[in-house]
């Protein structure tokens, strides 16, 4: 094993190396470097990120130090960006690190393209002007850059994703397996009628793959009703019955299993909606040659769903079995019907990737074969994220959703209420609350910028009264394109330690 | 007058004193005072574990304005540290956690000192652990927890209120995770939520001799049957690559030999070690969530979290906030006894086998006693050898059904009373 498998094991075993490429290959961009933004920077320079760079023209003060970690006593006085850089740089030698003591205003006013260079942009402290102009930016660039806007006050945080779109076909769902107990292909059939439960000793018969057992008793209760599954509870528990009568000593757990497997097996297979509602989606029916391989990929997967002489109307195999009572030939043999199903769907979807690819003037095997398996296997589990705009969130805010969101019980959405009644504070003093010395004075402004906001919604002014830290993990999933990132705005209330997501 | 040093302390602990100079619109009744800062300044606060939580749990604290804390651990550092547990570089390597964690803290936060003590929890005494003020845990091993959460609630005196150490516990796995306030004797305890713990990983041993399917069939055969064949007494080392290397090749051939597809090196070394995925970024979110706590216990600025805190990152953001209850009949901090029935024609081997498994309950190396009279002492070696027959007698030869049996664990601080009825 080299040196930097060592290094990231513990990671490695959650996104392998495809994701640890993409992460390697990631620019991302710190504005501020605040307590919480490098705190941020850390836990992404940790696992390996390529590159960093900080943009941030202040210097290092007393309190600056008190709270971030990665500016210590030596840095005092000294440029905040800077610093900051080397002390998190220290922490692995394997990410570059940069820095830019400037405004972030005054790059995009120097160099209106500075943000294409990034993968990613996070920011903290910044005003809302900054962080509408950043949004816009990421959103239209090219290639939509992903923003994450992070605040924190007191024991409250939040932070919001902003892109237009994540697709991920990784989406590490707790279970892949894919049997098809209703619907078997004829290798699949062959292989259970060759178990004959007659003839078998007690140790064979005790190691009959369960998947053998199902579709035995399956097939025969299709003959007994016209071709169908059972399909009523009822049904159900006969089918259970049936099964449980073919036992010999009434402890043969691989009839066990077939009988807990039996709920699940008469789950007609079938594209499940969400999968579908993606092949309708106008970005799969109407390819270009800008589409990405995730859209190609779906398209093919659609494709080859619809020509039901080779899918039969599914989608590909997955090729996963689970772990069952077997002797070891039956089981690997098993598997391997699996497996090689699984292939031919594969080989079947590369050529309509192929053609796809060939009709937008891309090469033939431009999309990786890896790639079209990674996205055969997991096609039943797709997730496609739609962001709403920064801008969206001002100017179009969903009122009804919000006047519910704000009616139930002990609802974190008046913490974002607050919050963004403090970005209102900010426009007009120049500060955030509570940054004076006037404490009560403020809280009697904030309040006001409340109203005005929830006025501007429609909605009673009283719903919240006057009495009334986080890190991310999400940077790292939208990076790896693996497990599913939230949508869009995640609120932590450190005082009652409880959290909430709300799609803004 | 206002010195020199309060002056720097006012503006390095500007953000903290935010918190702790103003009334809350939070928690209404707290009363800003100078006494709140002293005391977190002065009081002595103790973290168990200098890994992955433990290094974001030292430099949380230090930042919150703890001046003095201690950290325990027996470990030393590993290369697979390091994507991870930031107060550690490639030449710490091999040095122990908890020294070289404490050094870091030390240079890098300045009026803060971090107390190293490279041992095992199970090294220091009830003094030790009684001159703090709060406990945080972030450990990987649900062994040490409960021999922490048990010497705790063990210590509680109702009649001294500073006998009372608040547990938080904080674990990760992957991107899951959780963080939860234990008040011994008051709420739940680590003890009393021990079913919720899934069962511990195994594979029958007759799979794994005779009818291997998985690669990770494959890697136990070599693992609990081919090594004592081939090296007798030589204990293996999970930590040598050589070791690692063995139980690969030989867990290869074996694959190869049944047409198994899959062991690799890192299959091999995630299965014999128990490997548990850990990424820093799911370390801050709870470490950040423990001291927190500590902070408001520390400072009542707002209310501690009541108890327990869930986790998870793999689906979007979700955290669950509960309270969890105590168990009546806990075994570490109630009184009562547990029931369990059991068919008093197995044997006290199968007994022992059902309990080590059995998630609540999770025994090592259990002796037996009913009615101080022993059924089975797993030490001295004589007496282990002389009590040897009664594992294979039925239970119903040993004791009666309704018996209150003892048992015992070198691994736990506590005995568990078990009420055995026949069915």
């Amino acid at each position: 094993m080299d040196a930097k498998t060592q290094k990231y094991d513990r990671q490695l075993r959650l996104w392998g190396s495809g994701g640890q490429q993409a992460l390697e290959s990631a620019h991302i961009l710190l504005i501020n470097a605040s307590a919480v933004g490098c705190e941020i920077l850390k836990n992404l320079v940790l696992p390996g990120i390529g590159q960093f760079t900080i943009i941030d023209q202040g210097t290092v003060t007393q309190s600056d130090i008190g709270s971030n970690f990665f500016l210590d006593a030596d840095s005092l006085g000294k440029s905040r960006a800077e610093r900051a850089a080397e002390l998190l740089g220290e922490l692995n030698e394997d990410v570059s690190g940069h820095w830019v003591a400037k405004d972030i205003l005054s790059a995009l006013t120097e160099n209106p393209s500075f943000l294409a260079q990034f993968s990613m942009v996070v920011a903290s402290d910044i005003s809302r002007q900054v962080a509408e102009k950043v949004s816009s930016l990421c959103w239209t660039n090219q290639h939509a850059i992903p923003f994450v806007w992070v605040k924190t006050v007191g024991l409250l945080g939040t932070a919001r994703l902003i892109l237009p779109e994540h697709a991920i076909v990784e989406t590490h769902p707790d279970n892949v397996a894919d049997i098809r107990i209703d619907n078997p292909f004829p290798e699949l059939s062959n292989y259970a009628k060759s178990f004959d439960f007659n003839t078998q000793d007690t140790l064979e018969f005790g190691h009959i793959p369960y998947v053998a057992i199902l579709l035995k008793y399956m097939e025969e209760w299709k003959q007994e009703h016209d071709g169908k599954i059972p399909g009523t509870y009822a049904e159900k528990n006969q089918l259970k019955a049936n099964i449980r009568s073919g036992m010999r000593s009434g402890d043969d757990e691989n009839f066990d299993e077939a009988i807990n497997s039996v709920l699940r097996s008469c789950q007609p297979t079938a594209v499940p909606s969400a999968i579908k509602t993606i092949f309708s989606d106008p970005k799969c029916e109407t390819l270009n040659p800008e589409s990405s391989d995730f859209w190609i990929l779906a398209r093919a997967v659609r494709d080859f769903v619809n020509d039901h002489g080779k899918s039969g109307g599914l989608l590909p195999l997955s090729g996963t079995i689970p772990d069952m009572k077997a002797q070891t030939d039956s089981y690997v043999t098993l598997q391997s019907i699996y497996k090689t199903k699984a292939k031919q769907d594969v080989q079947e979807v590369s050529k309509l990737v192929d053609a796809v690819l060939e009709s937008l003037g891309r090469a033939p095997g431009s999309i990786a074969s890896e790639k079209i398996e990674t996205f055969c296997k997991y096609s039943a589990f797709l997730k496609v994220i739609r962001y709403r705009s920064l801008e969206d969130e001002y100017t179009q805010p969903k009122t009804k959703q919000i006047a519910s969101w704000l009616s139930e019980e002990d609802s974190l959405f008046a913490q974002y209420v607050l919050l963004r009644a403090s970005d209102s504070f900010f426009d007009d003093h120049g500060r955030y609350p509570g940054e004076g010395n006037d404490w009560e004075e403020d809280v009697d402004h904030l309040h006001a910028n409340v109203a005005t906001l929830l006025q501007s919604w429609g909605i009673d002014t009283d719903v919240i009264s006057k009495d009334q830290t986080h890190e991310i993990q999400e940077v790292i999933k939208l990076i790896t394109h693996q497990y599913i990132p939230m949508d869009n705005t995640f609120i932590f209330d450190g005082a009652r330690s409880v959290s909430a997501v709300f799609a803004v | 007058m206002v010195d020199a040093q309060t002056i720097t302390d006012n503006e390095r602990w500007a953000g903290v004193y935010k918190l702790l100079d103003r009334n809350s619109l939070i928690h209404p009744e707290f009363e800003p005072q100078e006494e709140i800062k002293e005391f977190i300044q002065s009081c002595k606060i103790l973290v168990i574990g200098a890994g992955g939580l433990g290094c974001e749990i030292l430099k949380n604290l230090a930042l919150s304005g703890f001046c003095d804390i201690h950290v325990i651990d027996m470990d030393t550092i590993d290369v697979s540290n390091l994507n991870r547990q930031f107060l550690f570089r490639r030449a710490d390597v091999g040095k122990p956690k908890a020294v070289t964690a404490a050094a870091f803290i030390n240079k890098r936060v300045q009026g803060v000192t971090v107390t190293p003590h490279y041992c095992k929890i199970q090294d220091k005494d009830e003094d030790f652990y009684s001159e703090f003020a709060l406990v945080i845990c972030g450990l990987d091993s649900i062994e040490a927890r409960r021999w922490m959460n048990a010497t705790l609630v063990g210590m509680r005196d109702e009649d001294n209120p500073d006998s009372l150490k608040p547990l938080i516990d904080g674990g990760t796995e992957g991107f899951k995770g959780q963080a939860r306030v234990i008040l011994p004797g008051i709420t739940s305890c680590y003890e009393c939520s021990m079913d919720m713990l899934s069962k511990p990983t195994g594979f029958p041993l007759c799979t794994i001799a005779n009818t291997p399917r998985l690669p990770e069939h494959c890697i136990e055969w070599a693992h609990i049957l081919e090594w004592p064949n081939v090296h007798g007494e030589r204990k293996m080392d999970t930590d040598d690559p050589k070791d690692i290397q063995w139980l690969y090749e030989t867990a290869l051939a074996r694959a190869r030999q049944y047409n198994i597809q899959g062991v690799t090196y890192s299959l091999t070394q995630g299965v014999v070690k128990n490997i548990i995925p850990a990424i820093a970024a799911t370390n801050a979110i709870i470490a950040a969530s423990c001291c927190n706590e500590a902070l408001k216990i520390a400072t009542t600025c707002a209310k501690n979290l009541n108890n327990y805190m869930m986790y998870s990152g793999n689906d979007s953001v979700y955290t669950y906030t509960f309270e969890h209850q105590r168990k009546d009949d806990c075994p570490v901090c109630s009184t009562s006894a547990t029931k369990l029935d059991f068919k008093g024609d197995k044997t006290l081997e199968e007994l022992m086998d059902y309990l080590k498994e059995k998630p609540d309950v999770q025994l090592k190396k259990p002796s037996f006693a009913v009615g101080g009279k022993p059924l089975y002492m797993q030490a001295p070696k004589q007496l282990e050898e002389a009590m040897r027959p009664n594992l294979q007698k039925p239970l119903s030869e040993l004791f009666s059904s309704g018996d209150e049996l003892t048992i015992t664990d070198s691994t736990l601080p506590f005995s568990l009373q078990i009420i055995v009825t026949f069915i």
